[in-house]
C-alpha cells in the first residue's frame, strides 16, 4: 500500500462528512466486509445515509443514484467494535464509591467525562461503543451504562443509562478495609467486608432484603423506599442483568450459586478461570466476559485469588458453546480491543469467532443489537475501515465512523 | 568459543544426538534470508553446524545421509537476535554499584523459564547483561537459549560491561557524577600503574634494579574490565533511562566505545541520536501515548518509527512477559506505525548481530554462517504464526509438537465434551495446529519442558 492511497480515504471522508449530515447516501466500495455474525463479503458494498446503514452486500448491491462513493479496495470493513467492559471514561476514584459497600443505585453514567482521553484512544482503535460499569472495589457497585465513544453531544452518545448491575466477588471489595481492633469503633476506617465470607454475606443480605421487600409489598405496610433495593428488585424480576466479576474458579462458583439461590440472571465478568468450570458455566447458561486475554497477569488481586489466565480459554468456551465476549476489562495491561481479539485468534479461535466476540456478541448481551454490533440495513452506521485484516498486528483503523460520520483516527 | 562440539551435552529428547558430520536439510519452505532475496521452495543445507548451501530445491541435491525436515508451506528464517537482555539470571541487579569485575556467567540459570520462552519464540542468540540498576556493572555474555550449563550455552563471553545512568538514591545528577568519578578513578589507577611501570623500567635501565628482575605486577583483577573499557579494548553497554541523560551519554560516547541501550520515552532524543549516528538498542515498550501539557490531547509515539525516519539503525528488545515478549508483536507494532517491514525484521536480526560483533555468524541465512534457523507456520509478522522448529548450530533444539508447556496450555482434558472432536482429529483450526495430539494437562506438570536438553 502506498502512502498516497492511504491518505486517499481520509481525504474523501472529509468531504463525505458533510454529505452524511444532509442524509445523502455514501457508498463504500470494494472492501472485504466482515459484517459481524455472518460470512465475509468479498469486494463488498456498504451504503450509508442519514447516519444509518442502507445496504450491505456483494458487488451487485444497488448503489442509490447520486451517492458519493469511497474506494475501499484492499481495505477491510467491520462493524464498530463494542467493549463490553471498559475501564476508561472516568477517573478510577470516581467509579469506586467508598461510602458504602453496597450501592446498587449509583450510576456509572453520572461520573463519565465525555472528553476522557480513553474514549479517543478506544475510538482510534476502532471501538465505537463501550459499556462502563462502576469500579471493582465495592461488593455491589451500581449501574453500568452503554455509550458511544464519540458523538455530536454527550447525551446523544448514551445508548443505555442502566444496562447492568455490577457485583464483585473475591478479595478485591475487601481490599484496604479494616476490622475493628481496638480504638474508636466509629472510625471511618473500619469498613466491612474484610474477608471473602464478608463479601458473599453482603451480596446475600442485599438480595435477601430486596426479596423480602418485594414479597411484603403485596400485602402489609410497604417498607420504606430504598433506591438501592429498587434496583435489586429489578434484577430479581429479571428486568436487569447482574454482571458479577469473578476471576477465580472459587469465585465463579460462588457467583453462580448466589445467582441460582435468588434466581437472577448474571453474566460472569473477567472469568479468567472459566476453563476450570466450563461444565458449570454451560449448565448455568451464562455469558462469560473474558478480560484482556493477552495480559500475562489477572487484573486486580487476581493472583491472590488464585486465578491464572490460560491461552486457550476463549477457544475452549467457543468449542463448548458457552457464549462469551472479549473485553479489555479492568486490566491495566489490556491492549486495544482488536488486539485482544487477535490474541484469542492466535490461541486457536477462528477469525470470525474472535471478531464476533467484540462486535455482535457484546451487542446482543447488552441489548443494543438493534442499533449496532453488525452491519445490517437500519442499524446505526458505526463501522471501521481497516488498512487490511484487522487481526493482523500491523493493521490500523484508517477511519472510524459513528452514525455515518467519520471520526478522525489517531494517524 | 567453539560451538561445534555440543555432542556430549546435547542428549536431546527432541532430536537424536547430532554428530559433527551430520547434515541437516530443511526443504520446501519459503526461505527468508533477510540479507538476500527470499527463496520459495528453497533448501537450506547445514553441515558441521554451519550453513553449507541455500538454493532453490531444484538446484540442490540433498545428500542421502542428511536428516531432512520438510518445511513445505512454512517459512524458514534466521532465529532472532537479542542485543540486550536481563533475562535468564538469578538476580540481575547487584546491590553494589561499582562492580565491573562481575560477570553474568555467574548469574545465568540455564533452567530459567526465560530461555525456554525465548526458544519457543524463535530466539536463537541472546546478549545477557547485568540489570539497569548499576553504575559500572559486570560483563555480559552472548548465549543461545539451549544447553545444560552456561558453558553449553555460551556463544561469546566478555562482550563488554554494563554501565547505567539510571538514578539511584540522589537523583540524576548524582548518578552522572558517580559515573564520571568511577571512570576517572579507573583512569587514575591506570595512569598510576603505567607511571610505576615506567619508573621501574627507568630504574632498571639506570642499574638501580637488578637486570634479571622484570615487572610482574598485573592489573588489579577487580579493575581490569573497567581498564579495558576506558582503553576502548572492550565495549560498554550504557543504559540511558530518559532523554534527560542523553546529553551525558553522548559525551561518554566520545570517550568510550559505547552502545546506547535506551529506556522508553526516548522520542525527544531522536535528533541527538541522529547526530550520534550509530545503532541503538530500544526498550521493549515501543508504542505509548503522550499527553500534550497545553492541549491535554494524547498523541501516540513509536520510537522505532522516529528512528527509522531519522535513518538511525535500531535493535528491538523483547519484554520478559506479556505481548512485548512476542517477536511478531514487536515487529507488527513497528509496521503498523509505519516502519518498513524489512527494517523491522533487521532490528531483530542483522542490526543486533552486528552490534554483538556476530554479523557474519548470526542474524541471516547465508552460506558460512552458523546453522541457526527457525521454521514458522506462517508469516513471522502474523499473530497466528507459531514457531514450529528451532535449529541451533545444526541441531533441532525445539519442536512445537513436543512442547510440554503448549500441550498443557492447550490441553482439552479439562473440557470433556470437546474430546470427541479431538478424537476425530478433524477439528478445523483447532487451536494452533500441531497441538491436536495433546494427551493431557499432566504432560507439563511432570517435568520442565525441554528438560532433556538441560
Amino acid at each position: 500500500m502506498t502512502v498516497r492511497t492511504r491518505w486517499l480515504v481520509p481525504a474523501l471522508l472529509a468531504s463525505t462528512a458533510a454529505l452524511a449530515a444532509q442524509g445523502q447516501a455514501t457508498a463504500y466500495l470494494g472492501a472485504r466486509i466482515l459484517p459481524g455474525g455472518g460470512p465475509p463479503i468479498e469486494n463488498g458494498v456498504l451504503v450509508v445515509a442519514g447516519g444509518k446503514i442502507v445496504a450491505v452486500g456483494g458487488q451487485g448491491t444497488a448503489v442509490p443514484a447520486g451517492a458519493a462513493t469511497v474506494d475501499c479496495a484492499g481495505r477491510t470493513i467491520t462493524p464498530g467494535l463494542i467493549d463490553a467492559s471498559f475501564r476508561g471514561g472516568a477517573a478510577l476514584a470516581d467509579l469506586n464509591e467508598q461510602g458504602e459497600e453496597v450501592t446498587p443505585h449509583l450510576r456509572a453514567l453520572d461520573c463519565l467525562d465525555p472528553d476522557d482521553p480513553a474514549f479517543a484512544r478506544a475510538l482510534a482503535a476502532g471501538v465505537t461503543t463501550v459499556h462502563v460499569m462502576p469500579g471493582t472495589r465495592n461488593v455491589i457497585g451500581g449501574l453500568g451504562c452503554v455509550v458511544k465513544t464519540a458523538g455530536a453531544e454527550p447525551a446523544a452518545r448514551v445508548l443505555k443509562d442502566a444496562a447492568s448491575l455490577r457485583i464483585v466477588m473475591g478479595a478485591e471489595p475487601s481490599m484496604g478495609n479494616r476490622a475493628i481492633r481496638g480504638g474508636r469503633v466509629d472510625s471511618i476506617y473500619y469498613r466491612r467486608p474484610t474477608t471473602r465470607m464478608g463479601v458473599v454475606w453482603e451480596v446475600r443480605k442485599a438480595f435477601h432484603d430486596a426479596r423480602q421487600a418485594l414479597e411484603q409489598s403485596v400485602g402489609a405496610a410497604p417498607s420504606p423506599p430504598s433506591p438501592g433495593r429498587e434496583v435489586l428488585a429489578r434484577v430479581l424480576r429479571g428486568e436487569l442483568t447482574a454482571y458479577t466479576t469473578a476471576r477465580s474458579e472459587q469465585d465463579i462458583r460462588t457467583a453462580l450459586r448466589i445467582a441460582a439461590e435468588f434466581g437472577y440472571q448474571t453474566v460472569i465478568d473477567e472469568a479468567q478461570d472459566a476453563y476450570v468450570v466450563a461444565d458449570e458455566l454451560a449448565a448455568a447458561k451464562v455469558t462469560v466476559l473474558l478480560g484482556a486475554p493477552s495480559a500475562p497477569q489477572v487484573a486486580g488481586p487476581g493472583s491472590a485469588d488464585g486465578a491464572e489466565p490460560r491461552y486457550a480459554t476463549a477457544r475452549l468456551l467457543a468449542e463448548r458453546g458457552i457464549p462469551f465476549v472479549i473485553t479489555t476489562g479492568s486490566n491495566f495491561a489490556a491492549l486495544d480491543l482488536v488486539r485482544e481479539a487477535m490474541f484469542a485468534a492466535r490461541n486457536g479461535m477462528s477469525v470470525a469467532q474472535a471478531l464476533d466476540a467484540v462486535t455482535i456478541a457484546p451487542a446482543r448481551l447488552l441489548g443494543i443489537d438493534g442499533r449496532t454490533g453488525s452491519l445490517a440495513p437500519g442499524k446505526d452506521a458505526d463501522f471501521v475501515v481497516w488498512s487490511h485484516d484487522p487481526l493482523d498486528p500491523a493493521a490500523v483503523a484508517e477511519s472510524v465512523h459513528i452514525d455515518g460520520n467519520p471520526v478522525p483516527a489517531s494517524r | 568459543m567453539n560451538r561445534f562440539l555440543p555432542i556430549a551435552t546435547a542428549a536431546l529428547l527432541v532430536a537424536a544426538p547430532a554428530t559433527a558430520q551430520d547434515v541437516l536439510a530443511v526443504k520446501g519452505g519459503r526461505v527468508v534470508t533477510v540479507t538476500g532475496p527470499s527463496i520459495d521452495d528453497g533448501v537450506v543445507l547445514i553441515q558441521n553446524g554451519r550453513i553449507a548451501r541455500i538454493a532453490k530445491a531444484a538446484d540442490v541435491e540433498i545428500p542421502w545421509t542428511a536428516k531432512v525436515i520438510d518445511a513445505t508451506g512454512k517459512v524458514v528464517m534466521p532465529t532472532w537476535v537479542i542485543a540486550h537482555s536481563q533475562g535468564g539470571q538469578r538476580g540481575f541487579n547487584e546491590n553494589m554499584q561499582n562492580v565491573p569485575w562481575l560477570s553474568v556467567a555467574d548469574a545465568i540459570d540455564p533452567a530459567a523459564l526465560y530461555f525456554e520462552e525465548a526458544l519457543r519464540s524463535g530466539v536463537g542468540t541472546i546478549h545477557v547483561l547485568p540489570g539497569n540498576q548499576t553504575l559500572l556493572g559486570g560483563s555480559g555474555m552472548v548465549v543461545r537459549p539451549f544447553g545444560r550449563t552456561v558453558e553449553d550455552m555460551a556463544v561469546s563471553a566478555r562482550t563488554g560491561i554494563k554501565l547505567s545512568l539510571l538514578a539511584s538514591g540522589g537523583g540524576r545528577l548524582q548518578q552522572i557524577r558517580r559515573l564520571r568519578r568511577a571512570l576517572e578513578d579507573v583512569r587514575e589507577y591506570l595512569a598510576d600503574y603505567e607511571r610505576r611501570k615506567a619508573e621501574f623500567e627507568q630504574e632498571k635501565a639506570a642499574g638501580a634494579v637488578p637486570a634479571d628482575k622484570t615487572w610482574t605486577e598485573e592489573l588489579d583483577r577487580t579493575k581490569k574490565p573497567a581498564c579495558d573499557l576506558v582503553q576502548k579494548k572492550t565495549k560498554g553497554w550504557l543504559f540511558v533511562p530518559t532523554v534527560a541523560e542523553l546529553e551525558e551519554a553522548l559525551r561518554l560516547c566520545q570517550q568510550l566505545d559505547l552502545v546506547l541501550v535506551l529506556g522508553a520515552n526516548i522520542d525527544e532524543g531522536v535528533p541527538l541520536l541522529k547526530r550520534l549516528g550509530q545503532p541503538v538498542v530500544l526498550d521493549d515498550e515501543i508504542e505509548y501515548f503522550e499527553t500534550d501539557e497545553e492541549t491535554q490531547k494524547e498523541r501516540k509515539v513509536c520510537p522505532p518509527k522516529l528512528l527509522a525516519d531519522a535513518g538511525v539503525p535500531f535493535a528491538l528488545s523483547l519484554g520478559l512477559g506479556g505481548p512485548t515478549s512476542h517477536p511478531w508483536w514487536q515487529l507488527g507494532t513497528c509496521v503498523r506505525n509505519g516502519v518498513d517491514r524489512q527494517r523491522a525484521i533487521e532490528a531483530l536480526t542483522t542490526v543486533p548481530a552486528r552490534l554483538l560483533g556476530l554479523g557474519d555468524q548470526v542474524g541471516a541465512l547465508a552460506e558460512g554462517m552458523l546453522g541457526n534457523l527457525q521454521i514458522l507456520t506462517g508469516d513471522p509478522l502474523q499473530a497466528t504464526s507459531w514457531v514450529d522448529t528451532v535449529v541451533l548450530d545444526g541441531e533441532v533444539v525445539y519442536e512445537r509438537s513436543q512442547d510440554p508447556k503448549l500441550k498443557y496450555l492447550f490441553a482439552r482434558d479439562l473440557a470433556p465434551a470437546a474430546k470427541p472432536a479431538e478424537g476425530g482429529g478433524q477439528t478445523p483450526k483447532a487451536g494452533p495446529e500441531g497441538n491436536g495430539d495433546a494427551t493431557g494437562g499432566g504432560a507439563g506438570a511432570n517435568g520442565k519442558p525441554k528438560d532433556g536438553g538441560r
